[in-house]
């Protein structure tokens, strides 16, 4: 491998791709080309950087600059004074080239945006690196924590050890102790283990899994090798939603050239370890991210959520003991193996290690992504990352945790985005979602849409919330139509509540938390709209 | 022909369900798997009918009907929704003259609903034949569909 | 049984079983939990969520139906928020339901309209809206026994697990999600589904939204029911028990019955194939001929007639011009009285049965083999086998709940099944996917194929030597035969690749448990005795026989053809196997029956055809079999039958036979009588009747009794409980199946020795019946016509489902011919585009006896160069086509396999 004295990263996702993204790079290669600079300046894509709304971005390294909003037209600009002269375009012609903001530069100098520091665990390399060339990966320092393993022969009861006490928990959104897990099903009688990826991410407002896929495929599959190691088995598999065709396509190379490579596959590393991981797309069904229903969905059934107990961790991929665990739980691990249990105790909270990658949405000024400490104030993710309100407009509330989340009031802006400091708030910090609504957003409206969400999305086995759901929307509907009746809210209420007890997996029994909360803290818009409702 | 060697890529196991519809419907110039190919997978992984049926109607990218050239899907999840996700569809409808779950007359779009695309940074988002737009404003509709009905 | 425990329910202790469901235990103890998809012959399913209960140190509430019984649960069944939850649930799930209770046939037996009474859930007493009719429905009456209704079901998928837990089916499927989920079969309706009409699904739905289609009658609502009647199915030899509901002195629904065999399962033939019953076809009056014609007479006219004509032919010709035809259908003391009759009153032992063309090479072989030709195990047994070897047997077709067993062991209980048949039939699909074997032989190869499993197991020293050197003799004449039948030498004759047989060889030798299930496929051959006592050798060289769940199995066919059989129907022996021949036991029967009998082996069906034809035998009286359709070679058999001088024959129907006849006397059918019926697994089941008669059809042994008496031996049973007693006396195996325990519901299988005996479930358990399982050395002799130049396709004959035997019931529903009208030929997609011939279009197909017009089908299931044709239809006769070359032991005829040619009709 030559070394290069700069790179040009091209971040890829869906958006960059829409913009032009292979535009700019198809020219920029011809004009570095053109300049013989091509041994010298190495372009290449690299994942998501989390920033969206942005067109295609640029980013210069080892300088450490961004440029958004790039066209075709701006290329030549570039070479000539940036890789040429060191000199950031600027002031040149400012309107297609918007801001230029070094990625991690000191806080002083961005108090606001996504462009802020971060603390970047999971996403590490998302930016850095190209994905789909294993040899950077390496050189970046991917597959270390396996290679480590190996070396030292580390057991792998040891492995879990590591897990349990970095404190490290699930991102899927119940927060479950990941080395916990991966005990009771090393633990679990039987010879045939799985290990499963959970990428079905359907949340709304999700997409974090999706940028570490996209960004650091080979990541997920480090950290899958190492699970695989740590409970005895012998096969993997990611579940992924079938709409992300980028990270399929990159996970697919990924693997492949990790098989190559020997980091996965027969023999990994000459340990005398194999370990098969293979990819499975979803094709449509939010319950899939359940983790029993995916098993379901992964054994080419219907999606539908099994009773539990017994657990997957006894009886899980074809009643085999089954570790499932989301993406970005996966994704820590890599790190903690080769920085130990103490180094990732220090991120975060005592309680909740680690860090957290929120994706900010709806009124905000930059809606994106961010990976930050546990703990991390809401305020702060909104007001900080997210560049606050949109239009210079008021706070509302936010929904926490995507579609099975909760409305959270202004008098809460300051809660820790933690799962013991939220808990302490009646919220949830669930996917890691936070949609922000201002002034002028109906709760009521809101309501519909999440109840909407849950009857697209119940998977119809359970009665209270197959009909449930339909019962809520259906009274929701009603009240924001203008036509409420006396009673309505207490009954839908009454039912959500009903559906809590009763449900036989969390989705119908999750509907109550945004029900809850929106009628605890907007109550008064809900009574105003029965209130206000044409009376026959 | 082309089913059969479909088929042939996978080892004959329940679990490769779901990734033989996708692939059947994707070959599919009307985006959707018609009886045959349900009973050709049935019969190949030695399913009964209805159980293929069963599967192929839950998840929402299958379609048992015929659609389209462009299926364009339109997220209508919360945060799609605020950000004016229904606006969008109604221009939508209006534009198309069809209702959700329906096909054009002239066999080029297909409307449907959606639950979170996962690219809710850029909502109100939709997916045309997998290619993800977002930021979408009722003024942008049009030029998309437009552009769409130009590309024969 | 399991550990008993204490738990406490409200307050009060119970004890249970560890282990048991918990909704259930509180139900047997009084604890009313309301719960709608809980169905206890299917696994839990968990979601209508109304059997919530609380249950110390769990969280929230759980559903009762999910939870085993441990020692010490604390649970509380009934408070205030378990009942407002449950209510509230009942509540929403009323709002999805289409409750037009009016008109619905389930009203006054529905458990959601129960559940909504119970929380007093009147209409404007419901808090939540009715939102079925937003709800897209998809309703579906495509079958033709069934329909479903989506605005009445609640989704508890009681329907689709009992398709497959209880019938091993898996036919249905819920299909969409939240709430457009429904049911759904095939890809969207019935009618394109494997459904094959068995109503389990129906029996399982515990509201109005899977309904049986009214095919006796009318909607039927369940307070309209006068009475519900439990009986024995009459078609097949599973012995269903049926609940039979009767309106209006008809039946007007059939239910399987929750008892021994069947447990609550049955076919559609047992559930919606029993109208021909109230069929206008029937006989009501006796028939005289006149002048050519037959017409109605008095029962006087007509028993004197034939008590007349059938003396005047004994008086002129001897005892030997007469013989009598029983009935596997009629009950067995039915076939006591008519071979009594025959024995007594003709004074001949010329008295056989179906059984000939069925099983007579099973009761010969195993007789040879073992002492006794039944199957040597119950049915349930199979359910826990290790490994199932099913052999010329189409089991889900031709004994479905005997299927469901086989069917549950493979996908429940680990069993590996080998099926070795020609046609890729049903099970097949068994084997292949749960890792057993399908190995196709040649027809009439099946010598062969033992021989060569037998020659892999001793040359790889898989047999059971203990076994064979305590409880068999002449092991090594058998050793010497299979020596030559190398697994190659066996792949030249049969066809089966050598891997496949010593595969087969090594999986049913090393099971600790195997049975085999044989029928038709091994028996009705020229070597048929052959091939069972090879089926014994394969059973006997590893050990199983004379333990559970392993032994040879062949199932018998009529309902009641065991019984028939055991009653001594049959040319060579008294009721209960007594030899003919053996000088004392024919003196047992003289002093019971004070007459003098012959001590000559009569003649069997086949022969008594051959004899008729040559003028020798010039009298026969048939009751309750259709020949005509039946026996081979049937231009032969009309040339017999019309020359008899006098044939009599008793049937509910004017059979193609009765047609013949010189007197027709209509017979009561099963569901208008009482009696028994002896099942495949040798178990005495009881029939009761339902309805009455119809015109002046009277009861088949009253008929015998009568006529034998004007023949001038008289007989006196007043009642039927006279003949269970002469019985009792005489066969020593139903010694103790008394009259008393046959009223108690006592459902026993012999041999059952005393009144205390519980009955025997497996055959053989420390010693044969003939002392040692003897081995016999079999060599493989290749069937009697094979294909050739001029008749180049091989013709093998059976059955379907949905039909039976001569058709003459099942033809005469109105639901069976809905599945398949008329006659068809199976053929090889190959050899149709060969022949350049159309699925769907006519054919001629000749054999050396003759030739008949049908459609020939495409069909999966033979081989090239073989074609099947059912023998139900009697306008496209399989036996014009088959050959009546028998075996030299049992006299079967050689139905599976007859060489043809086919024809383009318009070329
Ligand atoms: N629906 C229905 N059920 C019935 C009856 C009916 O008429 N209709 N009849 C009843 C009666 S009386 C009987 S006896 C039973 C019969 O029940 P079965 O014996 O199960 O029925 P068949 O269709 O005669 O043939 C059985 C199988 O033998 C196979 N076979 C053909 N040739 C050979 C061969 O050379 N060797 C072997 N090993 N197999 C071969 C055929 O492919 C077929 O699968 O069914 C009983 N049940
Ligand atoms: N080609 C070919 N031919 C075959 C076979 C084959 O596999 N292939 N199988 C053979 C076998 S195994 C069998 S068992 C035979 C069956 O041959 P059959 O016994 O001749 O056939 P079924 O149609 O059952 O005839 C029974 C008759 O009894 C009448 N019946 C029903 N109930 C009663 C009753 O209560 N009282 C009276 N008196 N009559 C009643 C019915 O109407 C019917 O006419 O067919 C044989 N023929
Ligand atoms: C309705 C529903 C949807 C879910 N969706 C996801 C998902 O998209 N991704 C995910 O990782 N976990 C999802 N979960 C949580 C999973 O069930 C499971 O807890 C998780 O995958 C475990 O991984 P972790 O321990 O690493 O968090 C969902 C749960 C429910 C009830
Ligand atoms: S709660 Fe909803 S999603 Fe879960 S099992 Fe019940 S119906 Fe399905
Ligand atoms: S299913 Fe039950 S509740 Fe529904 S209409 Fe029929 S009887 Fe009434
Ligand atoms: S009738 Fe029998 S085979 Fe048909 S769907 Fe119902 S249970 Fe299944
Ligand atoms: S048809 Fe009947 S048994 Fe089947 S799901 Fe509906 S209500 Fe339940
Ligand atoms: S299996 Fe046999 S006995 Fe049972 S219902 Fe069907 S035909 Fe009658
Ligand atoms: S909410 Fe629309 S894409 Fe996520
Ligand atoms: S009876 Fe237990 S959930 Fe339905
Ligand atoms: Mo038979």
């Amino acid at each position: 491998m030559s070394v290069y004295r700069t790179h040009v990263l091209l971040p890829v996702d869906e958006g960059t791709a829409q913009a032009g993204v292979f535009e700019v790079k198809r020219r920029l290669e011809k004009e570095l080309k053109a300049r013989k600079l091509q041994d010298e300046i190495k372009v290449l894509e690299s994942g998501s950087v989390g920033i969206v709304g942005k067109g295609v971005i640029l980013a210069v390294y080892p300088d450490r600059m961004y440029y958004f909003n790039v066209s075709e037209d701006d290329v030549v600009r570039i070479i000539e004074e940036h890789l040429l002269k060191g000199r950031v375009v600027a002031g040149l012609n400012h309107a297609p080239i918007a801001a230029a903001t070094a990625a991690t530069a000191a806080k002083k100098d961005a108090k606001v945006g996504l462009t802020r520091e971060q603390r970047r665990v999971v996403l590490d390399k998302a930016w850095t690196v190209d994905p789909e060339s294993i040899d950077e990966v390496i050189a970046a320092g991917g597959y270390k924590g396996l290679e480590k393993i190996f070396t030292e022969k580390i057991t792998p009861e040891a492995v879990i050890e590591e897990i349990k006490n970095s404190g490290l928990r699930g991102r899927g959104g119940a927060g479950f102790p990941t080395g916990m897990k991966w005990e009771f099903t090393r633990k679990a009688s039987g010879t045939e283990k799985y290990v499963i990826c959970n990428a079905d991410e359907g949340e709304p407002g999700t997409f974090k899994d999706r940028l570490i896929l996209e960004g650091d495929p080979h990541r997920l599959i480090e950290a899958m090798t190492i699970a695989a190691y740590a409970i005895g088995a012998g096969r993997g598999f990611i579940y992924i939603r079938g709409e992300y065709e980028l990270s399929i396509e990159r996970l697919r190379k990924a693997i492949a050239q990790a098989n190559e490579y020997g980091l996965l596959g027969k023999n990994i590393l000459e340990s005398g370890f194999s370990f098969m991981l293979e990819i499975r797309k979803g094709a449509g069904a939010y319950v899939c991210g359940e983790e029993t229903a995916l098993i379901e969905s992964l054994e080419g059934k219907r999606g539908n959520p099994r009773v539990k107990p017994p657990y997957p961790v006894t009886n899980g991929l074809w009643q085999k003991p089954t570790a499932v665990n989301n993406v970005e739980t996966l994704a820590n691990i890599p790190a903690i193996i080769s920085n130990g249990a103490g180094w990732f105790r220090k991120i975060g909270t005592d309680k909740c290690p680690g860090t957290k990658v929120f994706t900010i949405l709806g009124h905000v000024e930059y809606p994106g992504l961010v990976e930050t400490e546990m703990g991390t104030p809401l305020r702060e993710i909104i007001f900080g990352y997210g560049g606050g309100i949109k239009g210079g407009k008021k706070f509302k509330a936010a929904l926490l945790g995507g579609a099975a989340g909760v409305f959270l009031p202004e008098k809460l802006l300051d809660v820790k985005m933690d799962y013991e400091s939220l808990k302490e708030n009646k919220a949830v910090l669930g996917s890691g979602a936070v949609l922000v609504m201002d002034e002028g957003t109906s709760i009521v409206d809101m309501l519909f849409s999440i109840a909407k969400f849950f009857a697209h999305e119940s998977c119809g086995q359970c009665v209270p919330c197959r009909v449930g759901t339909h019962q809520i929307l259906d009274i929701i509907y009603r009240v924001r139509q203008g036509r409420g009746r006396e009673g309505d809210l207490e009954t839908m209420l009454g039912l959500a509540e009903a559906m809590f007890r009763s449900s036989l997996c969390p989705l119908g029994q999750s509907l109550v938390m945004p029900v809850k909360s929106a009628l605890e803290n907007f109550k008064e818009e809900f009574t105003l709209a029965i209130s206000h409702a044409e009376k026959p | 022909m082309k089913r059969d060697k479909i088929l042939k890529q996978y080892e004959a196991s329940g679990d490769n369900l779901l990734a033989i519809l996708h692939d059947i419907q994707d070959a599919s110039a009307e985006h959707y798997l018609d009886d045959a190919s349900l009973r050709a997978a049935a019969d190949y992984l030695k399913l009964p009918y209805s159980f293929v049926y069963g599967v192929a109607s839950f998840y929402t990218m299958y379609s048992l009907e015929p659609r389209g050239k462009n299926l364009i899907r339109i997220c209508q999840s919360p945060p799609c929704h605020l950000l004016g996700a229904s606006t969008i569809s109604r221009e939508l409808m209006r534009l198309l003259g069809i209702g959700f779950g329906a096909t054009t007359p002239d066999k080029l779009f297909t409307l449907e609903m959606t639950s979170c695309l996962g690219v809710c940074g850029v909502a109100p988002a939709m997916m045309v034949n997998g290619r993800v737009y977002g930021n979408l404003t009722r003024e942008r509709i049009g030029g998309i569909i437009e552009d769409l009905r130009r590309v024969k | 049984m399991s550990e008993m425990v204490t738990i406490n329910i409200d307050g009060r202790d119970i004890q249970a079983a560890k282990g048991e469901n918990l909704l259930k235990v509180a139900r047997d103890n009084g604890f009313d939990i309301p719960g709608l998809c809980f169905y206890e012959k299917i696994t839990p399913t968990g979601d209508c969520r109304l059997c919530m209960v609380k249950i110390e140190g769990r969280p929230g509430m759980v559903a009762s139906c999910l939870v085993k019984v441990e020692a010490g649960m604390k649970v509380t069944a009934f408070d205030a928020q378990l009942e407002e939850t449950r209510k509230m649930l009942a509540d929403v799930l009323l709002s999805e339901h289409n409750d037009d209770c009016i008109t619905c046939e389930r009203d006054g037996d529905c458990q959601i309209q129960d559940l909504a009474f119970r929380y007093g859930l009147d209409t404007p007493k419901r808090t939540f809206a009715s939102i079925w009719k937003e709800i897209p429905q998809a309703p579906d009456s495509t079958a033709p026994v069934l329909f479903y209704d989506s605005s009445k079901c609640i989704k508890c998928e009681r329907c689709v697990k009992s398709c497959f837990e209880i019938q091993g089916k898996g036919v249905l499927s819920m299909a969409q999600r939240g709430i457009h989920s429904h049911v759904v079969a095939g890809t969207g309706q019935w009618s394109g589904s494997e459904c094959d009409g068995c109503g389990e699904c129906v029996q399982a739905c515990p509201v109005g939204a899977l309904m049986e289609k009214p095919v006796y009658g009318g909607k039927l609502k369940k307070k309209d029911v006068q009475r519900k009647v439990v009986t024995t199915c009459p078609y097949c030899g599973v012995g269903c028990q049926l609940e039979l509901w009767i309106k209006d002195e008809k039946i007007a629904k059939v239910k399987g019955f929750d008892s021994v065999p069947n447990f609550g399962a049955c076919c559609v033939k047992g559930r919606f194939g029993l109208d021909f019953v109230q069929s206008p076809d029937r006989l009501t009056k006796p028939l005289v001929r006149k002048e050519g014609k037959l017409v109605e007479s008095t029962w006087d006219e007509a028993l004197d007639l034939v008590a007349r004509k059938l003396g005047a032919i004994k008086k002129e010709h001897g005892p030997a011009a007469l013989a009598g035809l029983s009935s596997a259908k009629c009950t067995n003391e039915e076939n006591f009285v008519f071979q009594k009759f025959v024995r007594a009153a003709f004074g001949s032992n010329n008295v056989d049965h179906c059984a000939r063309l069925c099983h007579a090479s099973t009761v010969a072989g195993l007789a040879r083999s073992f002492g006794s030709g039944a199957m040597t195990n119950s049915i349930a047994e199979l359910e826990n086998a290790e490994v199932i070897l099913v052999t010329g047997s189409n089991t889900t077709e031709t004994h479905p709940v005997i299927a469901t067993r086989i069917k549950k062991a493979v996908l429940f209980h680990g069993a590996k099944l080998i099926v070795i048949d020609p046609r890729r039939i049903d099970l097949v699909n068994y084997a292949e996917k749960y890792g057993g074997l399908w190995l196709r032989q040649k027809n009439g190869s099946d010598v062969a194929w033992a021989n060569g499993m037998m020659n892999v197991i001793i040359t790889e020293k898989l047999l059971a030597e203990e076994f064979v050197k305590t409880r068999t003799e002449d092991f090594d004449a058998l050793k010497k035969v299979v020596s030559n039948f190398t697994p190659e030498k066996v792949e030249k004759i049969t066809g089966i690749p050598a891997a496949q047989l010593q595969a087969a060889a090594h999986l049913y030798a090393k099971a600790a448990c195997a049975s085999i299930v044989y029928s038709m496929g091994i028996t009705q051959h020229t070597t048929g005795t052959d091939n069972v006592m090879s089926m014994a050798n394969l059973a006997m060289l590893t050990g199983n026989l004379g333990k559970e769940s392993a032994g040879v199995n062949p199932l018998r066919g009529q309902n009641n053809v065991q019984g028939a059989c055991d009653m001594g129907a049959l040319p060579n022996v008294f009721p209960g196997y007594q030899a003919v021949t053996d000088a004392a036991l024919r003196e047992k029967f003289e002093k019971a029956w004070n007459v003098k009998l012959d001590d000559k082996v009569g003649l069997t069906v086949v022969e008594i055809m051959h004899q008729a034809a040559a003028g020798k035998i010039k009298g026969l009286y048939i009751m309750g079999e259709n020949p005509m359709v039946s026996d081979p070679d049937l231009g032969h058999v009309k040339q017999a039958l019309e020359k008899l001088d006098f044939l009599v024959v008793q049937d509910i129907f004017l059979t193609e036979t009765a047609q013949l006849a010189d007197v027709v006397l209509p017979a009561t059918s099963f569901a208008e009588k009482q009696g028994t019926f002896t099942n495949t697994e040798r178990r005495s089941l009881w029939v009761e009747k339902a309805v009455p008669a119809p015109g002046e059809a009277r009861i088949d042994w009253e008929v015998i009794r009568d006529v034998s008496t004007r023949m001038g031996y008289r007989m006196e049973y007043n009642s039927l409980e006279d003949i269970v007693n002469e019985v009792n006396k005489l066969v020593p195996q139903y010694a103790g199946i008394t009259y008393a325990r046959l009223m108690r519901g006592d459902k026993l299988q012999w041999p059952c020795p005393n009144p205390e005996h519980p009955g025997t479930k497996f055959l053989h358990r420390d010693k044969f019946t003939r002392g040692l399982g003897k081995f016999f050395a079999i060599d493989y002799i290749p069937p009697a016509e094979w294909p050739d130049e001029k008749y180049p396709f091989l013709l093998s004959t059976g059955r379907l489902l949905y039909h039976y035997h001569t058709g003459s019931m099942s033809r005469r529903t109105v639901a069976l011919p809905q599945y398949v009208p008329g006659p068809f030929m199976e053929m090889h997609a190959a050899d149709m585009k060969r022949l350049g011939i159309a699925s769907g279009e006519q054919v001629k197909v000749s054999s050396r006896r003759g030739s008949i017009v049908t459609e020939a089908r495409e069909s999966g299931r033979v081989d090239t160069g073989s074609v099947f044709i059912t023998f139900h239809f009697a306008e496209a006769a399989a036996n014009l086509l088959t050959n009546d070359a028998f075996d030299p032991i049992a006299k079967i005829p050689e139905f599976k396999v007859a060489a043809c040619q086919i024809e383009k009709i318009n070329p």
